[in-house]
Order: structure tokens, then sequence, then C-alpha cells
């Protein structure tokens, strides 16, 4: 998070300033791929790109602070993720009886992904083992630093099924992670 | 006794609302059970690796293309577009008045409006004028088509009759002579056109009966429409029974209404034909009286 820069950056990314728009981006990225990598996994750099593409088309007309900037970013991202699902749901590429056993995705537990690899990706591993609406507000609580308005605003759900859910996701996490030892 | 299974959830570490709030708030001091979600929730917010920066480039190219675009014209900050629509909406409104007075001036040149808006339109563009409302002839009174009040009772073979067809026809009464009948002037003129030849037999006034269609010259006139509810003329006499009442029109009223004003002959011209040749009517509904 940017915090009391924010407004000055963004007025200057909005009057063109490469830097500050780099500033931005370098800041908001990261989270928003990780939250791509759970509810959209293997297409999480190309919906980033268009979703860049998509703020940079309306970042002079964009009012707010940080908090709602995030949450249009955010916001436009998850909408790009569900455009794509129905995309590839009304066109699937390629069936699966001609793809190899080989090829098939290894069911693994995501707790002794954990355990092996220890970082990052065995966090977002973990957290994507959660049932889905469970796993999307702790990332939008935790990743995007979203507070529960937002994120309720984002999945259009009510700020009470927003914070039951993070609780319910929360005590899950705890639970697996207990269970399994795991050490980050 | 019930086999209630037991939910794998509850062997979990007791976590309360505040211990999940210390949680998602990254506090070094979670409770102790909740120390391996903490880790994976700080492991959540780590710093970005290289891969999570590669895109840059292509995000940058981006902007720079659209740094050169002029911005958005939003609603709230200019009134550009606030113009734009206005001009578009007045644009719209003056094309649909220009089609209404367009078609307003056409059927005033037509002569087909309401007798005080031609008028208007007379005075106003020069259209044509309205024409004066018929005068009723006195009751018993038939009056040829020039103007010239027809001798009462007389088969006038002179008198122009006016194309009565419908008026006759509608009403069911009286039937055109077929024989004597002239086409009408089609001139117009006030007053005209109200006469129907009487065939001078004698039907009292009113109750023209049908004749028996023997050709006799005469033309009833059938009843009048009652004013404001006639139909114009076709001119197109229909042949009769040669006994219609004369008196028929003066009793019952004006078959020209006030809109029938102008041309009562429309189709006078197309008439003749049966009025010329006096021959009795064939289908002329025979009536014995």
């Amino acid at each position: 998070m940017i915090s009391e820069d924010f407004a000055s950056l963004l007025a200057a990314a909005q009057s063109g300033s490469e830097p500050a728009f780099s500033r931005l981006w370098r800041d908001a990225n990261p989270p928003l791929l990780r939250y791509l990598r759970v509810i959209a996994p293997g297409a999480e750099e190309d919906i980033a790109a268009e979703t860049w593409v998509q703020v940079v088309r309306g970042l002079r007309s964009f009012r707010g602070d940080e908090q709602a900037w995030r949450a249009w970013l955010f916001t436009t991202a998850r909408r790009r993720a569900i455009d794509l699902a129905r995309h590839r749901s009304r066109r699937p590429e390629s069936p699966l009886d001609d793809v190899a056993v080989a090829q098939l995705p290894r069911t693994v537990d995501s707790a002794e992904v954990a355990l092996e690899h220890l970082s990052t990706a065995a966090a977002i591993a973990l957290v994507s083992a959660l049932p889905r609406l469970q796993a999307e507000v702790i990332l939008l609580r935790v990743v995007a630093g979203l507070d529960t308005e937002s994120v309720a605003r984002l999945l259009h759900k009510s700020p009470g099924a927003v914070r039951v859910a993070t609780h319910r996701g929360l005590r899950r996490l705890a639970q697996r992670t207990a269970d399994a030892g795991v050490t980050l | 006794m019930p086999n209630i299974p037991h939910s794998p959830l509850q062997d979990g570490p007791a976590v309360t609302d505040a211990d999940l709030a210390a949680l998602l708030a990254g506090k070094e001091d979670v409770a102790p059970g909740l120390r391996p979600a903490a880790d994976v929730l700080a492991a959540l917010s780590a710093e970005p690796g290289p891969g999570e920066l590669a895109g840059e480039a292509r995000a940058l190219a981006e902007f720079r293309r659209r740094a050169g675009a002029p911005a958005p014209r939003h609603r709230a900050h200019g009134t550009a577009g606030l113009s734009s629509r206005l001009s578009a909406k007045v644009a719209a409104s003056a094309a649909a008045g220009a089609v209404v007075l367009g078609g307003a001036a056409t059927a005033a040149y037509a002569g087909v409006l309401p007798a005080p808006i031609q008028r208007f339109a007379h005075d106003a563009i020069g259209a044509p004028n309205a024409p004066s409302a018929p005068h009723s002839p006195a009751p018993g009174k038939t009056v040829a088509p020039s103007g010239q009040l027809a001798p009462h009772g007389q088969p006038a073979a002179s008198a122009k009759p006016h194309s009565p067809g419908r008026h006759s026809s509608r009403h069911g009464q009286g039937q055109q002579g077929t024989g004597q009948g002239q086409p009408g002037t089609g001139q117009g003129q006030p007053g005209t056109g109200q006469g129907q030849q009487g065939n001078g037999q004698g039907s009292p006034p009113g109750q023209g009966q049908p004749g028996d269609g023997q050709g006799q010259g005469q033309q009833g006139n059938g009843q009048g429409s009652p004013p404001g509810r006639g139909q114009p003329g076709d001119g197109q006499g229909r042949p009769g029974n040669g006994q219609g009442n004369p008196h028929a029109e003066g009793e019952h009223g004006n078959p020209h209404p006030r809109w029938q004003q102008g041309n009562p002959h429309p189709h006078a011209e197309q008439v003749p034909y049966r009025a010329r040749h006096a021959r009795p009517a064939r289908h002329a509904p025979a009536m014995d009286t």
C-alpha cells in the first residue's frame, strides 16, 4: 500500500507521469496476480494485462482514494476473470479425451505443497483449497487490503456475509495448517 | 442412539473473533494455535517476486500510448456533452416540426382542412379558401344544381340532378330516376345540388314510394340525409322508379351537410351514360303502391 503518497501519485499519473504510473503499477500488480491465481488459475497474467489496459483507459476520470483505487482495480480484474470463464465454457479448447494422462493435473495435498515450498505460492495454494467465497474474501482482505464493505460491494454480498465467510475461511485455514504442521 | 458424525473442525484450536481480527490485521501476538495461519497470511502479503513485475513494460507501453490521448469527456466535468445532446434534441425537434408544417401546408393547399383552419391557411399562406356554407332551400322547394328553382312537382327534364346515389341508397329510400337526370354541374356552388328532381307523380310530400321502374323520367330524390350525416354524392344516380318524392328533400332536410361544400358532384362527369339514356331501371326496387 502506498498510503500517504497515493493522492499525489495518482494526480501525477493522471497528468501523464510515467514514473508515477509505474509506482502505482508496481504496488498493485503483485497482489492482483496473487488474487487472480486463485480465481483464474493459469490465466492470471493475461487477465492482469487486460485489467491494466482498461485501467489506463479510465485513469484520468478516476476519482477516489487508495481504497477506491484498489477496489476499482480488483473489480475490473474480477469481471475480466468472469468473462474469461464464460468464454472458455462456451468454447472449450480441447476435450479431455485428447489430453494425455501424463498431462492431467495431479491432485496434491495443499498442505503437502506448503510444507515442501514454504513460499508465497504455497500460501496461495493453501488458500485456494478453501471454498471459493472464503478464499476470495481472505485474499481481498489480506492481499488487496480492502475493508469489509469494499469486499462486500465487489462480491455483491452483504458485509455480514463477508464477515462470516472471512471467519469461516480463517478457521478452516487454521485447522488445515495446524493439522499439517505447516510452518512457512 | 443416533450416530452423529464428529466434525474434524471441532478438533481445531478454539478461535475467537478477536483472534481472527488480530490474524487479519497481521499482528504478531496471535494465539499459538493460529501461528501457522498467520504465517500463511504473511506469505500472501510478501514482497513481490521477479515474475510478478514482469509485465511492467507492457503496462507502461499502454500508458504511453494513452497518455497523449485527450481525456475522456465526463458528464460531471464539462458541458460539451450536454450541449451536444441538446443540439441533437433541438435538431430532432426541428425536423419533426418541419414535417408537421409541411404536411399541414400540403393539406391546406389540397383544401381538406376544416373550414376555420382552411380560412386561416388562406389568409396566412394563400391556400384555397374554405367554401361558404350552403343555404337550405325552403321546404318543398327543389333547387336545381344551377341554383334555379325547379318547378315543384314537375318532371323537369332540364333539371340537373344532384348525384344522390349514396344519399338515397344509404337510407334505403327513394331511387334516382334513370332518364331524366342530368349530371350535376360540379360547380360547387352553395345552395346547389340539393334538389332532386321530383317526378311529380303526386306522391305526398315526404312519402315517396318506390315505383315500378317504368322509366317515366322521374327522378326521385330519395330521402335526403339529415344535415351533417350525408355522404358525398358520387354522381351515379341509380335507376329508380321514377316516382320518388320530389318534396322529400325539403321535408327531410338538407342532403348536403356543411362539410360537403365545394363540389357537390365530384363524379358528376362520370354519370351521364345512365343519365342520358332514359331506360327503365331493371334493378330498381319495384314496390307495388
